[in-house]
């Protein structure tokens, strides 16, 4: 029986009627189109569906929609302000930090994470913030170096 | 690939009560979810598909971490892995328990894991066993017919089977305060695979006498070595009561390692197991001695 959950995506609110079943990764992408959040292994272990729920980076293909009733959601295209990217988005432009693309809403989700909380992190923390997202294209140096790439960026106030 | 989930009916408890109400009525045709890491993924391979989901994570009396110094620390079974590995106080005073946390799966898996989520699962390689079972936890267990403490050392009956009865609701962790002069810590080895898992796990906590430093007690928790995780008390034997030398850390260690059962890679496990343990009991001595 679909039950009514009112929780807000990317800053604003919705109102929306959806069954236990229905996984977050499922109703951000078929219900609201916002089909950055991938869905990679279905199990939770590559993150390429990880989304922030109140800021903190979440599996949304083990997420029930309905258990996200009054959170916060932060998806991939909620980071842009129009049409200027976010300095983490920029950053993974700038050094190349993208191939094939699928984890890169992830990745780029699970760093700004890193850098709401911790402004300035070491390499270390760095990997140790995307340990829970698999790039099979990259090796992730490219990765990491955007990432503390986009901290000097944020702390020295640009975007 | 989108794995789907089948169609289930769903309970959103908001107390203690209301939950173990709809356990008891639905016995093992309900299961519990909380951060949903092991259990949606059981349903999603098809393992298991309950007809009914308790959701609790909304119980808002469930999820807390207290320390007092007299009663020692209490966590509500909703506390994530992110929260004990990040709060101050288990830092602080249960630092393997910290450590142990920030070992479990990935960011994103300790941010919606839960505490009682990893000691209900009961897998053998869990990394939270162990801690728990050298810091003596007790663990409050809640249903219609009121509520019962056991031990954590009796709650792991076999691999992923608990003491936990289908109407029961585990609320919470209780932890003893240590004695003076204590330390512990959590050492493990992984295979290498998406989400690491724990081949071997080592968790010791130590306590030496304040006034000879002979070692007054000592605990030593294996994960992954047998059936359940387990206690290694012949090993732990070798040392208590003794005045503690490296020569006595590596016998007790070979004991550990001829106390577990491994059920595959058992040779592998077993030499593992001794190095582990010999560098966790190193490690302890040393922050205490």
């Amino acid at each position: 029986m679909k039950q009514i959950i009112n929780f807000i995506v990317n800053g604003k609110s919705y109102e929306l009627a959806t069954d236990p079943h229905m996984l977050l990764v499922e109703v951000l992408r078929d219900e609201f189109g916002l089909t950055g959040t991938k869905c990679g292994c279905g199990i939770g272990h590559c993150g390429a569906c990880t989304v922030l729920v109140d800021g903190l980076p979440t599996l949304s293909c083990l997420t029930p929609a309905l258990t996200v009733k009054g959170k916060n959601i932060t998806t991939v295209e909620g980071l842009a302000k129009g049409t200027t990217l976010h300095p983490i988005q920029k950053a993974f432009m700038a050094c190349g930090a993208i191939q094939c693309g699928y984890c890169s809403p992830g990745m780029i989700l699970s760093a700004k994470a890193l850098l709401d909380k911790n402004p300035n992190p070491t390499r270390g923390e760095v990997k140790q913030a995307l340990s829970g997202n698999l790039c099979r294209c990259t090796g992730y140096v490219k990765i990491i170096d955007a990432v503390l790439v986009a901290a000097l960026t944020m702390r020295k106030g640009g975007k | 690939m989108t794995r789907l989930l089948k169609p289930f009916e769903y309970f959103e408890p908001r107390t203690v009560d209301e939950a173990v109400q709809v356990l008891s009525r639905y016995g093992n045709k309900a299961k519990v979810l909380a951060g949903g890491t092991d259990l949606l993924i059981s349903m999603k391979k098809g393992k298991i598909s309950p007809k009914y989901i308790v959701y609790i994570k909304d119980i808002p009396e469930l999820d807390y971490i207290k320390y007092s110094q007299e009663v020692g620390l209490k966590i509500g079974v909703l506390a994530t892995h992110s929260a004990i590995a990040d709060s101050p106080i288990i830092k602080d005073k249960f630092e393997l328990l910290a450590t142990a946390c920030g070992k479990v799966g990935t960011p994103q898996v300790r941010n919606m894991g839960t505490i009682g989520g990893n000691i209900c699962q009961a897998g053998p390689s869990q990394d939270l066993p162990p801690a728990l079972l050298v810091l003596d936890a007790k663990l409050k267990l809640v249903s219609l017919q009121g509520e019962r403490m056991v031990s954590i050392d009796k709650f792991f009956i076999a691999p992923f089977k608990t003491a936990l009865r289908e109407t029961e609701l585990l609320t919470e962790i209780r932890i003893p305060p240590l004695l003076p002069k204590s330390a512990g810590c959590y050492k493990w080895f992984t295979k290498t695979v998406a989400v690491d898992e724990t081949l071997v796990g080592a968790a010791v906590l130590m306590s030496l006498d304040s006034t000879d430093g002979t070692c007054s007690d000592i605990k030593v928790g294996l994960c992954s070595v047998a059936p359940t995780p387990i206690r290694v008390r012949q090993a732990e034997e070798v040392l208590r009561g003794k005045k503690i030398n490296n020569k006595l850390i590596e016998r007790a260690a070979q004991v550990a390692a001829e106390e577990t059962r491994p059920r595959s890679r058992a040779n592998y496990r077993r030499r593992m197991t001794k190095v582990l343990v010999s560098a966790a009991i190193n490690e302890t001595w040393q922050k205490i001695r």
